[in-house]
């Protein structure tokens, strides 16, 4: 069940993120199914940095946006993760812009919670009558809410330089070294496969099943989902078996170790994340 | 009369469902030798590779590798020894990317990673596929993927390799690859068993066959011997290889002289006429 559900989010996540796209050209892989994200990582230009600095700068980063605390601290990450990601690793600004986007909408209601509030009697800064209560809201508390945004972008900047230039296989042997449990270790790499394999049989059993009317109302496409549904957790337990046999056939023995190539930290790109977070600092000091 | 390595004797396997889908299998195996294994769907083909994989152990008889009889203990060093290519790449295939997949074998095999990474880089000039090996497997195209599974077995060095139906959804151009894959294997001595269901790559390839029905062995001999029994054609739902099939229509007619010598390719065949 847990490799069901976390490929329903997998999907999820991006059926919005190539939703936000329609209309665009598209990069050239798998008709409509859009693993952008898999897709992007796997063809940065950055790839060949080492994966532990591209895991642990960016979680750095994260921490310091969280601390620190200010909007020109902020500003100044989005701004180098935007560079990092789009010029450094090749990814175009407009993909960049259109995966930046997919969290807009949780932001947008999350601030709106935060800046405005409601009352019976006009007060605040600015109200707005709305009949029953008044909303309101003050010039602080609209700045409270810019500075979020910006806050939480940065945040989310800094994960999306990771993951749109490290593919998961990576990002999961990095955890393997900071002593994560290997029980959630070969889960992960697991699922990760399986993502793949049970989207394409989904695909298949959903392209057969429009090939033969299958959702031509709505009736009925709930009737057949339910069958794919279904059918796709009985193929999900068929193909566990088969893998099991597969790597019995290769000397299995409970220990799932992939092999990894080891790549080079190059000195200058420590010796750039330390200049950026010393600057970091320095905004911090002349802005306060 | 060659090297014996490997014996199935009297095997019975069940699944699930109690009928049995081997049905008392005994064989012996030489080095070097190139086996087709024949027989309609569900005949207990995959059943008796995964047995002597040791995958399934078998519910009676025994597997017997160089005078070892395999039991719990030295499982894992038939398993080194006994390669197997699975029908669907999608079945085998684990890593991420093409590079920890092939090294999946060896990494499982202790080797150090000195060793693995020239075993893993070795098999993967050999089959090929050098240039992908940092792509993930959702990315390859079926005879990608197809190449990427057997390197997934070179890199273990196996004397014997056992392929499930390769042939099965390749192109003509993956299924010559296939084909000279399998003659630079037999010209490095391993002993190869393939599955399949194409009459005619069995008659130009193997030089035994065995031939299954439900379970049990019925034909076990050299590709003419089988091909000219009618008999046991008929049991098995099996056809004639075109070439022989034409080649004695030839004879029949009179056209051609019967000299008892049959020709196993079209060269041959030219020559003959």
């Amino acid at each position: 069940m847990l490799t069901l559900g976390k490929g329903s989010d997998f999907k999820h996540l991006n059926t919005y993120g190539s939703g936000v796209k329609n209309g665009h050209h598209r990069i050239g892989h798998k008709h409509g199914e859009g693993f952008s994200i898999d897709f992007y990582a796997y063809n940065s230009k950055i790839r060949y940095w080492n994966s532990d600095f591209k895991v642990v700068f960016p979680i750095l980063i994260l921490i310091l946006c969280i601390v620190l605390d200010n909007p020109y601290v902020s500003t100044a990450v989005i701004i180098a993760m935007a560079y990092i990601t789009v010029i450094k690793g090749g990814l175009s600004l407009h993909e960049y812009l259109a995966i930046m986007s997919i969290p807009v909408v949780f932001i947008v209601i999350s601030v709106f919670a935060i800046a405005f509030d409601f009352s019976k009697q006009p007060m605040g800064q600015y109200n707005l009558n709305l009949g029953l209560c008044y909303m309101f809201t003050s010039q602080a508390n609209l700045k409270k809410a810019g500075y979020l945004v910006l806050k939480v972008f940065a945040a989310v900047s800094a994960l999306q330089m990771m993951t749109l230039s490290t593919p998961s296989s990576e990002i999961i042997s990095v955890l393997r070294k900071l002593h994560v449990p290997k029980l959630i270790i070969e889960l992960m790499n697991i699922i990760y496969r399986y993502i793949f394999i049970l989207t394409d049989i989904f695909t298949n059993m959903k392209n057969s099943a429009e090939s033969r009317q299958g959702y031509c109302d709505f009736k009925t496409s709930c009737y057949t989902f339910g069958n794919i549904a279904g059918n796709v957790l009985i193929i999900s337990l068929k193909k566990a078996n088969a893998y099991y046999d597969a790597m019995e056939a290769r000397c299995y023995d409970g220990d799932l170790v992939f092999l990894q190539e080891d790549k080079k930290l190059d000195p200058m790109l420590i010796v750039s994340a330390l200049a950026f977070i010393i600057a970091l600092f320095l905004i911090l000091g002349f802005t306060e | 009369m060659r090297e014996k390595i490997l014996e199935a004797i009297d095997l019975y396997y069940a699944y699930g469902n109690g009928k049995p889908a081997l049905d008392g299998v005994t064989v012996d195996i030489c080095k070097g030798e190139k086996i087709a294994v024949m027989g309609s769907n569900g005949s207990g083909k995959s059943t008796f590779f995964l047995n002597l994989n040791g995958v399934y152990t078998p519910d009676k008889g025994k597997i017997v590798y160089r005078e070892m009889t395999v039991n719990k203990k030295n499982l894992n060093e038939l398993r080194k020894n006994i390669g197997i290519v699975f029908q669907d790449p999608d079945n085998q295939i684990i890593a991420s990317t093409v590079l920890a997949e092939v090294g999946f074998g060896p990494m499982n095999l202790k080797l150090p990673k000195d060793e693995v990474l020239k075993r893993v880089n070795k098999a993967m000039s050999y089959m090929d596929i050098s240039d992908y090996k940092k792509r993930p497997p959702h990315y390859l195209s079926g005879g990608e993927k197809k190449r990427v599974s057997i390197a997934d077995i070179i890199a273990m060095e196996p004397e014997v390799i056992i392929f499930d139906e390769p042939e099965a959804g390749l192109d003509p151009f993956n299924t010559l690859m296939l084909e000279e894959v399998l003659a630079k294997l037999d010209s490095e001595g391993k002993t190869i068993l393939i599955s399949t269901h194409d009459v005619d790559f069995a008659y130009r390839w193997a030089e035994r066959i065995l031939v299954f029905c439900r379970g049990k062995i019925i034909a076990d001999g050299t590709p003419l011997e089988i091909f000219l029994n009618k008999a046991v054609l008929k049991q098995a739902n099996l056809k004639q290889p075109t070439l022989l099939e034409f080649y004695e229509l030839l004879v029949e007619k009179h056209i051609l002289r019967d000299e008892g010598v049959y020709p196993r390719s079209i060269q041959e065949f030219k020559r003959i006429l």
